[in-house]
């Protein structure tokens, strides 16, 4: 799928104006991170690609159409999005009910429908919750619950925004095996995160956001190297990158493992570094 | 604190008055149209209120109320009065299938403007007034701080209620649910609504009842502060006692005239 944003504006009903001139083309199957301090317009940009909310100037096409053509309920076909709240969402009296909703809309027939109930239940890890009230889930399973309820839909283009909350590793590891599924599936999956750890390891490609502007687009490389663009974003590099790049290592690391072999390349090139690395081998992440 | 009303109120003399005085009116005025023989006080009054409305700068969704609710309910019950009332002799207009009286036309017309008096005169207080204002007006007067709280927290549950509404209607429509779609789809999409909107405001409550009282709400034997100054000045004084002076008129010429000593209202050739 292929999303185009054209001089996207909006403006708040009391004034605020949150986007300030957006192009941005989001395509093909690799997972893509906004990142951006709070306020900078992720969750409002998000809430463009189906629709809820419609630009105040500029235009969105989603594989050429204007997305103006129809209504949220018709773009929900092709984008899926995730609410930031998951009690934004959830409603229904069941985790089944809340799977089953969106299908249903989307008229999915009983057999398709109880068949994604079954792979997504598993992929989000509620297959034995099925039957709970999402009132009594956890703040993470609530979530998961939420990502379950627009997966089922099976849309080409998925919206999670902020999935990555108060949330411990499982949950991240659960996250990032979804957005690997989606990937290995062709869909395109947009993730709004604060979690520059988890953005760094799960996302080839990054957008930067600041006062309603994209400031940076590229690959992770590209993005997580311009120190100064970051740092005037409000945006800190996962703590592993900063480190490589304040002894000198070549080009940014993402990950222990990255990070022992740069060290070892520059100690075998006898580059003067300031760390011993063997010591690094035996740190796990 | 967030409500219904914490900004964008417009200033004018009416957002300036104290909200006891404003109060007092609305009590003064609707018991005066209460007490008067027939409508015409009620009218003068109501025609009172839309000036008032447009110095306040509400006059548009004044009006939409007023109408919104003044059309309605004035045709069902020059239907039901008008042409069903038993005090009904003279006839006034021939509809075919019934006959509209004029007592039973006039007895409509009292009770049409006596509700929109109150409701217009509350509709404008309610407009006009920060409801944090208001508590604190209460308290002023020695209402305890925790029924203040109580009145602020329920104002809120509203509003705070249809915010998570529209919220949660987007999230409907972003999974697939037609606005337009039918009348049973869309209620059978709203009412599994109302169970977590309100579980939630609830739970919301008694989080925003906890942390205050960690702020050291409960708190006994203080005289407690508070931040709104509620000023009574001297035009609240004058405004008051022309309430009251004028309820009291009421009272007495709309006894007087019941009685048959005076006669006020208009002799419509019937009796209201
Ligand atoms: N409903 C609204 N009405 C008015 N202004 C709003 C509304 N929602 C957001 N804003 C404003 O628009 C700006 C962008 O908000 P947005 O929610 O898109 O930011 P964000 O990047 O998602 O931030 P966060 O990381 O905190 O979720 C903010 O300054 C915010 O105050
Ligand atoms: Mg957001």
């Amino acid at each position: 799928m292929k999303i185009d944003l054209e001089h996207l504006e909006y403006v708040y009903p009391h004034g605020h104006r949150a986007l300030d001139g957006v192009n941005l083309t989001l395509e093909g199957d690799q997972p893509v991170a906004l990142i951006g301090q709070n306020g900078a317009g992720k969750t409002t940009l998000a809430k463009h690609l189906n629709g809820i909310l419609r630009p105040t100037k500029g235009r969105i096409l989603i594989d050429g159409v204007d997305l103006a053509t129809a209504n949220t309920a018709q773009w929900a076909r092709k984008v899926g999005y995730v609410f930031q709240n998951p009690d934004d969402q959830l409603f229904l009296d069941s985790v089944r009910k809340e799977f089953a909703f969106g299908p249903r809309q989307l008229g999915f027939d009983q057999d398709l429908i109880a068949r994604r109930m079954e792979q997504v239940a598993g992929l989000v890890g509620l297959a034995d919750r099925l039957d709970d009230h999402p009132f009594d889930l956890s703040p993470t399973e609530k979530k998961f619950c939420a990502i379950g309820s627009v997966l089922m839909m099976d849309t080409g283009t998925v919206v999670f925004d902020e999935p990555t909350c108060g949330q411990d590793k499982a949950g991240d590891d659960r996250l990032a095996a979804i957005i690997a599924r989606l990937r290995g599936q062709g869909r395109l999956c947009i993730t709004i995160s604060h979690d520059m750890k988890f953005v760094a390891r799960n996302f080839p490609r990054v957008v930067l956001m600041q006062h309603g502007r994209v400031l940076l687009d590229g690959s992770r490389e590209e993005v997580f190297a311009r120190d100064d663009v970051l740092e005037q974003a409000y945006v800190t590099p996962p703590p592993i990158t900063r480190v490589a790049r304040q002894i000198g290592l070549d080009g940014p690391v993402f990950t222990v493992s990255a990070f022992v072999d740069a060290a070892w390349r520059a100690k075998s090139g006898s580059r003067n570094l300031s760390l011993d690395t063997t010591r690094a081998k035996g740190v796990k992440q | 604190m967030p409500g219904p009303a914490s900004n964008g109120i417009p200033d004018s003399p009416l957002a300036r008055m104290h909200p006891m005085a404003k109060i007092a009116g609305v009590c003064s005025l609707g018991l005066a149209t209460l007490v008067w023989p027939d409508f015409t006080m009620g009218l003068g009054i109501v025609v009172i209120l839309f000036v008032a409305a447009a110095l306040a700068r509400v006059l548009r969704p004044f009006t939409g109320v007023m109408f919104g609710f003044g059309i309605p309910i004035t045709l069902m019950l020059l239907f039901i009065q008008g042409c069903y009332s038993p005090k009904n002799t003279k006839v006034i207009l021939d509809l075919g299938f019934a006959e509209l009286g004029l007592e039973g036309s006039l007895y409509a017309a009292k009770i049409v403007v006596t509700l929109l008096v109150f409701l217009g005169s509350f509709y404008l207080t309610n407009k006009t007034t920060y409801m944090g204002r208001l508590v604190a007006a209460l308290t002023q007067i020695g209402v305890p701080s925790k029924i203040g709280y109580l009145i602020l927290a329920s104002l809120n549950v509203v509003p705070q209620m249809q915010r998570r509404i529209a919220v949660i209607e987007q999230s409907q429509h972003a999974r697939g649910l037609e606005t337009g779609g039918g009348l049973i789809s869309r209620t059978r999409a709203f009412l599994p609504l109302l169970g977590p909107v309100v579980l939630s405001s609830l739970t919301d409550s008694q989080e925003r009842g906890m942390t205050l009282e960690t702020r050291g709400f409960g708190i006994r034997r203080v005289r407690q502060t508070s931040y709104l100054e509620v000023v009574w000045r001297r035009s609240d004084t004058v405004m008051t006692i022309l309430f009251t002076v004028f309820l009291v008129l009421a009272l007495v010429l709309g006894c007087l005239s019941r009685t048959g000593l005076v006669t006020f209202a208009i002799q419509w050739g019937g009796r209201a």
